[in-house]
């Protein structure tokens, strides 16, 4: 199926890496047209994938606009793409940061331009593919291609540590990746097919003993992506050392293919292995929250106390997924694209300030805000989206989370409280370090504020961050459809339970109705 | 049968005719010319190789066993014998930048390496004892030769005495073995072997076979018996390594795969165990050893020693998907080690070539497209898509799956980890670093014209593997 004859997945993955290819005939020195000609491409991929809302049915839980061809048709792998709400809000959240993160590298990088917008934009095929692709070889392969260019992002253009971190990232997701490698072979032995959906539609999961194994190398190559807690080591070194646009992807799209990959694959595919492991994800989502808050609180540099935070925040994802229930399922997509925007943000309010004073530390900054007052709105009201202020994102997202929470067990509930209570602490104290007091280093006296070009790069995830949160109801409708079919599957208890609740309810009126004396 | 030993037979034999024909030739053109000899008879040799190709396609496979049961010219046999064509061909640009910088062009060099490949086609479609051994030292003492030929460099003629030892005591081990096999059975042919076993001592035949294998798998590098490897690897000239690390390997697993398909049949349960063992061995000694290298040329020793554990995972998981899947590594392994090896040859200093992985440093930005190319190659080589390394491997590993070896495909794709490590210093070194003093890279068109076919190949064929797949599937044994 397709718009207009174009096929439109297929389109908008290969739109960038056209896009690279056209940039290997730019002279090296033609740095401008280099930098317009990137941003233009990731300009223009958005608006393709902004172009797929006009074919897409909001009200359908199935995969749409399918495009299917033979691939390698002796081991039944095909070209597989199609697209639901689920993935829907994560292309359009991938092609979103892609392109503001291009824009932040205007002036910020400055070395190897060309190479540089290649990686940038070849990661972003990898992104877009590992969204789209229903076939599970495929997905593997755009999941492991975009590995390489964030290798080199880090590497190339990374702070003081970046070949530390950049082996270190390349691998960790490596090591989770391959484990998930032998765990897709595991289910192409059972089902004969790499399709997933035909899979979940075959309805014969894996046998208990086998589930649990091929659920854990899953497992592994998504928590590591998360990161869950102790999977998280990689994240501060490649957060950190990653250059701004680099962070930005890295913390607003990357760690979205975990979670992804766990309401996709993992919850359809193994329903009584992952209901089976629910109170060790819980434990470790859990612990993500809190600890990851708690750590925050101690860092000394601005990026490592977000690139914690994330940490926190994946654990609020998580603790969402694995309640199974509707509410929390879609609370836990929606803050992933919360998360997305927020965080994403955060690491572009760093790059600000990064680019004018090379350094992150906290203690170096003070009482910026009366230099820089329209920065310092920005901060603000991204810090207070990311704690989770009621009318802005953050808010809609960890609140569905928690109700969904607190429905199952109250404990998680009051746990996950906590992280946000934390939540609030180190990033209001974070906000009141760096903007508040007097203004005392000289090296700020001459900061300049945000310019026209930056402060577009941050007025479309304000829209959102307000969008989302005041009127989240288009970003829900989509995802209903897709997160009940993910409940009926692995958790099919919940919508019964739904159904005889109702039902009591409804004889509890009748009874009310039949006896109108009875009632004082 | 019908062309049992009779003229008629000879047309199975065209393209080691052919081969013959390019050897002579070849040492006619270094004898008569004085001047330019040696650098022509390789370009002789060259042409010969290409034509060699359709000689291989055109000449008729053989309806079965021919020369009284000695040879099998079959689809299975073609398929190697490509291979080993492949090998020459990726080779031969690489020696001529190596010998043309150093200066010292022994053109014996080039009419041995036809010489090697009739020992190797006869040796990939032998289904007898005595032909195989014969074939096999046919293959194996110009092979000694080649090791040895830089004799400007002492560690060249280490090398060669050192591959000339340790292949005899190979080929000694494995004597014995066929011996036994022959004294049990009375019989030369495979399949008369294997009708023969089938009531003969299983002890006597099994020690017979592992004496076979063990010789096998020291001439193809297989741990515990690598050893010598990463000595000849590093001390022969590189160029050449590109061919020995391959071709033979080539020539010992289309032997393995006979052996496990006709004569050794009936004990699958012990090869499977065996090749597990090996497979697990080679892949970690491999990987492991290859960390703490700081040569390229030895690091790549390594590399080449645990890609030939990759491959011993489809010997333990024998069957169709693993057919398809050695065979079809075979080939990507040849231009993955081509380019690697080759790489070297585009370092220059003062002193020969630059075999250290610092001295890579900055080639990205003096050589984006030599650089482009061994990204490729390095991605293929650590097995990440899109690249042919991660197909080849994939169906390795998947033939390992549906056999339920899980633990043993595991620990193949723990490997890749491991091995991303140390390919990943060399992607470093070329990205990330900048120049060392001294250094400097040299374009040189033949080694980058491998490179780039390299790169080429091993992408193509890693995002349509179906290209190649369905011949990997269709070479079938005779039997």
């Amino acid at each position: 199926m397709n718009i207009l004859g174009i096929p439109i997945l297929t389109f908008v993955i290969f739109f960038p890496l056209a896009g690279a290819l056209a940039l290997l005939f730019f002279r090296k020195t033609a740095s401008g047209a280099v930098r317009l000609a990137a941003n233009v491409v990731t300009g223009l991929e958005f608006l393709a994938t902004l172009f797929i809302l006009t074919g897409f049915d909001a009200a359908s839980g199935e995969m749409q606009l399918v495009e299917r061809a033979d691939w390698i048709s002796a081991f039944h792998a095909q070209y597989l793409l199609g697209i639901d709400g689920i993935s829907l809000l994560l292309v359009l959240l991938t092609s979103l940061l892609t392109f503001l993160a291009t824009l932040s590298s205007w002036t910020a990088v400055k070395d190897r331009l060309k190479e540089y917008y290649l990686f940038l934009l070849l990661l972003e095929v990898g992104m877009i593919g590992v969204f789209l692709s229903l076939d599970l070889i495929l997905f593997y392969v755009f999941w492991e291609v975009m590995l390489v260019p964030m290798y080199f992002l880090i590497g190339i253009w990374g702070g003081e540590r970046k070949l530390y971190a950049a082996i270190k990232f390349f691998l960790y997701t490596l090591f989770g990746s391959v484990m998930m490698l032998i765990g897709i072979l595991v289910l192409y032995f059972h089902y004969h097919t790499f399709d997933v959906t035909a899979m979940v539609a075959a309805g014969k999961a894996l046998p208990m003993a086998l589930q649990g194994w091929v659920f854990f190398a899953f497992f592994l190559g998504f928590a590591i992506k998360v990161p869950l807690f102790p999977f998280h080591t990689w994240l501060p070194d490649a957060h950190v050392e990653a250059p701004t646009a680099g962070s930005v992807i890295l913390a607003g799209v990357l760690l979205k293919m975990g979670t992804y990959g766990f309401v996709r694959f993992s919850l359809p595919l193994f329903p009584q292995a992952s209901r089976k492991y629910v109170p060790l994800i819980i434990v470790l989502a859990l612990v993500s929250i809190v600890y990851g808050a708690l750590v925050s609180l101690m860092q000394k540099d601005m990026k490592k106390l977000i690139a914690y935070s994330s940490v926190s925040h994946m654990g609020f994802v998580m603790l969402g997924l694995f309640t199974f229930s509707p509410m929390a399922v879609k609370g836990a997509v929606l803050q992933m694209i919360n998360h997305g925007i927020s965080t994403g943000a955060l690491f572009l309010i760093v790059g600000i300030v990064y680019e004018r004073r090379h350094t992150r530390l906290i203690s170096e900054f003070g009482g910026l805000s009366s230099r820089m007052p329209v920065y310092a709105a920005v901060f603000l009201i991204i810090s207070m989206s990311s704690i989770g202020l009621p009318g802005l994102n953050g808010f809609i997202g960890e609140f569905m989370i928690i109700m969904g929470a607190w429905q199952v067990n109250w404990v998680w509930a009051a746990v996950a409280a906590t992280g946000i209570v934390l939540g609030a602490g180190y990033m209001l104290w974070l906000y009141q370090r760096v903007m508040f007091g007097k203004l005392e280093n000289p090296a700020n006296m001459s900061l300049k504020d945000l310019t026209v070009r930056e402060f577009a790069t941050f007025l479309p995830l304000i829209v959102m961050a307000f969008w989302i949160g005041i009127f989240p109801k288009p970003f829900l409708n989509v995802l209903d459809k897709p997160v009940e079919k993910v409940i009926r599957i692995v958790n099919p208890g919940y919508y019964e339970e739904a159904a005889a609740a109702l039902g009591g309810l409804a004889d509890a009126a009748e009874t009310k109705a039949a006896l109108p004396g009875e009632d004082r | 049968m019908d062309a049992a030993g009779s003229i008629s037979g000879l047309k199975y034999l065209a393209p080691e005719i052919f081969l013959l024909a390019t050897a002579a030739a070849a040492m006619f053109v270094h004898l008569f010319d004085k001047k330019r000899g040696a650098r022509r008879a390789g370009y002789v040799v060259l042409a010969g190789m290409i034509v060699g190709l359709a000689v291989l396609f055109l000449a008729p496979l053989s309806p079965g066993e021919i020369f009284s049961g000695s040879l099998s010219v079959d689809s299975f046999a073609l398929y190697f014998k490509v291979i080993v064509f492949l090998a020459v061909i990726v080779t031969l640009p690489l020696t001529f930048r190596f010998f043309g910088v150093e200066k010292f062009e022994p053109g014996e060099m080039y009419y041995l390496l036809p010489l090697i490949l009739i020992g190797m086609t006869a040796a990939v479609s032998s289904v007898d004892l005595i032909t195989a051994y014969v074939s096999f030292e046919l293959f194996a003492i110009p092979s000694y030769v080649l090791a040895g030929i830089f004799k400007k460099e002492q560690r060249s003629a280490e090398a060669g005495i050192k591959y000339f030892f340790l292949g005899t005591l190979s080929s000694g081990i494995m004597l014995l073995g066929m011996a036994l096999v022959f004294g049990l059975t009375g019989e030369t042919n495979f399949a008369a072997i294997a009708k023969a076993l089938a009531g003969a001592n299983d002890h006597i035949a099994l020690i017979g076979m592992i004496l076979f294998f063990v010789g096998l798998f020291f001439k193809a590098a297989l741990a515990p018996f690598h050893m010598w490897a990463p000595d000849v690897y590093e001390g022969a000239p590189t160029p050449l390594v590109v061919f020995l690390s391959t071709a033979p390997k080539a020539a010992v697993f289309a032997m393995l795969i006979r052996l496990i398909m006709t004569v050794f049949a009936k004990f699958e349960v012990q090869w499977t165990y065996i090749f597990q063992i090996i497979a697990l061995a080679t892949m970690f000694w491999g990987n492991i050893a290859a960390l703490g290298q700081k040569n390229i040329k030895r690091m790549m020793a390594y590399s080449s020693i645990a890609h030939a554990g990759y491959l011993a995972i489809g010997l333990a998981a024998w069957g169709w998907l693993a057919k398809t899947g050695v065979l079809f590594y075979l080939v990507m392994y040849l231009f993955m080690n081509a380019a690697a090896f080759g790489l070297i040859l585009l370092v220059r200093k003062s002193s020969g070539f630059g075999e250290e992985v610092a001295d890579l440093g900055g080639l990205a930005r003096s050589s984006p497209l030599a650089a482009a190319c061994l990204l490729v190659v390095l991605l293929a080589l650590t097995g990440i898509p899109p690249t042919a390394g991660f197909m080849g491997k994939y169906l390795i590993f998947a033939a390992a799956v549906e056999k339920g070896f899980y633990g043993l495909a595991a620990a193949g794709a723990l490997n890749s980890v491991i091995s991303l490590f140390y390919y990943f210093r060399i992607g470093r070194a070329i990205y990330m670093e900048g120049p060392r003093e001294g250094v400097r890279f040299e374009p040189s068109g033949p080694v980058l014209a491998v490179l780039v076919a390299a790169a080429a190949v091993l992408l193509v064929f890693g995002m349509f593997p179906g290209l190649l797949t369905p011949l990997a599937s269709a070479a079938t044994l005779l039997k």
